[in-house]
């Protein structure tokens, strides 16, 4: 038997949970194929939602999944831009022509990459900053000096998967239009992981103290709102805090998904609900930070 | 005696690709290892950590090296530790783990030799800081005329500058912490 994942037609963070439902209980027993051939869009969130799910099948001992390519020529160019077929094929087994990756797209700041050591977030974080520069003070109206306050975000949010996650991961950053929700450009960075999760990395520390309220929602609210880890060392949990003053201070938002539940600070421009719960279970996390444009000085 | 770590250097000697990015846990604590052995056999008075060239740290490898160093030389009454070459973005950065951990330092910032106090301190220590660090050594007495202070005021003023490892207590009165 083969279980079916239609990839939505236009795959971001709206549509995960449609992504997430289609797997059934975790594992799947059943061999998958990822049918992305209607694809006509993938956020970096999408596409790297795939890989992590394609991961966590690895890491969980399935057989590897099938996957069908979009049929959309451009769609696959440019999924192949992002480098996210080079990754693919160490996953999926295949089905239909891929393009040869060109040179990365003028708006992607940092093509799909995998982190599994503290090595790749430097190398991440290195190889960012004057793309980051470039794109926030053109595209974003920000300051080229508000690049390192990008890096560091970037920065943290890598190295949780590192220290957190148990296993490998994803990042990709890309600037679009959000011609719908905002109407302006904006640079969403999406990091993910197929790993343990927040509840589980948390719970040996902090599921005591709120009872039968633990759960995968509780544990985001633990991480993200009151900045705690699960180690002993009173500096810890600095980083997501870190992510959410730049956040603020860029008027964006920041949405972690882990488990069953999904928990954003939501600025006044999205409609998002803040926390999501009984959501269709995914492993690991799922993060994404969205740095809207500033207005033009006039 | 002052020892100059400059922490560029030190991130190409601990991590092979040439970055420019002081990032990760891991890294920081390998600076930071390498400079407590570096200090372990210096009679140095102050450490002075040169940002110099550093394009990032993150806030993961500023509690690691700054926030960790100054615990650690606290405890043992080591060195004082003493920043230089912070770019805005870096200072906020480095504040916000000092705060964090309840601790301070100086830092040399805009005016050479005249040291700011980064982080966690109240009021009172950072006029005392300026004080000690524009007019010169004081004792309570000294202090609490120069600000129009009582003694007590001043002389606790004083001491939580030394808690702090912000002013070193030397031949009678509270002195600014050695930099170049």
């Amino acid at each position: 038997m083969t279980r079916i994942i239609e990839i939505p037609p236009s795959f971001d963070d709206r549509a995960f949970d449609q992504f997430a439902a289609m797997f059934g209980t975790w594992p799947p027993t059943e061999r998958l194929l990822f049918d992305a051939r209607g694809a006509q869009w993938a956020s970096p969130y999408g596409l790297i939602a795939m890989l992590t799910a394609a991961q966590a099948l690895t890491d969980a001992g399935a057989e590897r999944p099938l996957f069908t390519a979009p049929l959309n020529e451009e769609v696959k160019r440019y999924w192949a831009r992002t480098g996210f077929f080079r990754h693919a094929a160490d996953f999926f087994e295949i089905h239909g022509r891929i393009p040869k990756a060109a040179e990365g797209p003028g708006d992607t700041l940092l093509d799909v990459t995998p982190i599994r050591a503290m090595d790749d977030v430097h190398k991440v974080v290195g190889d960012v900053p004057e793309r980051a520069a470039k794109i926030l003070q053109d595209q974003l109206n920000i300051r080229a000096s508000e690049t390192m306050r990008f890096s560091m975000a970037l920065s943290e949010a890598c190295q949780n998967i590192v220290e957190h996650s148990g296993t490998g991961g994803w990042v990709a950053v890309q600037a679009y239009t959000w011609r719908r929700r905002l109407g302006r450009r904006v640079v969403v960075i999406a990091v993910s992981d197929g790993g343990i999760g927040f509840r589980r990395s948390l719970e040996p520390a902090h599921a005591k103290r709120y009872g039968e309220r633990w759960g995968d929602g509780a544990a985001l609210e633990a991480g993200l709102i009151q900045n705690v880890s699960r180690f002993r060392d009173p500096g810890r949990g600095q980083g997501i805090a870190s992510i959410k003053r730049s956040v603020d201070h860029w008027n964006g938002k920041i949405s972690i998904r882990s488990g069953t539940a999904r928990l954003a600070i939501v600025p006044a421009w999205d409609d998002d609900a803040p926390l999501a719960e009984h959501l269709p279970f995914f492993p690991g996390a799922q993060v994404q930070i969205t740095i809207p444009a500033k207005d033009a000085p006039a | 005696m002052i020892e100059t770590f400059r922490l560029h250097q030190l991130l190409r000697e601990t991590v092979s690709a040439p970055y420019r990015c002081l990032v990760t846990r891991p890294t920081g604590a390998a600076i930071r290892s390498r400079i407590e052995q570096a200090l372990a056999d210096s009679a140095c008075t102050t450490a002075l950590l040169d940002f110099a060239e550093v394009e990032v740290i993150d806030f993961s490898c500023a509690d690691e090296v700054i926030a960790k160093l100054v615990l650690a030389q606290h405890s043992a009454s080591g060195a004082f530790v003493v920043l230089q070459g912070l770019s805005e973005p870096q200072l906020e950065a480095v504040e916000h783990v000092l705060n964090h951990r309840h601790l301070a330092v100086a830092a040399l910032c805009d005016r050479p030799g005249r040291p700011a106090l980064l982080g966690c301190a109240d009021a009172d220590a950072r006029t005392a800081f300026s004080a000690v660090c524009d007019e010169g050594a004081a004792d309570p007495d000294t202090l609490a005329t120069r600000s129009g202070w009582t003694r007590e005021r001043a002389a606790s003023a004083l001491q939580t500058l030394a808690s702090l490892r912000l002013a070193r207590f030397l031949d009678g009165a509270f002195r600014p912490v050695p930099v170049p």
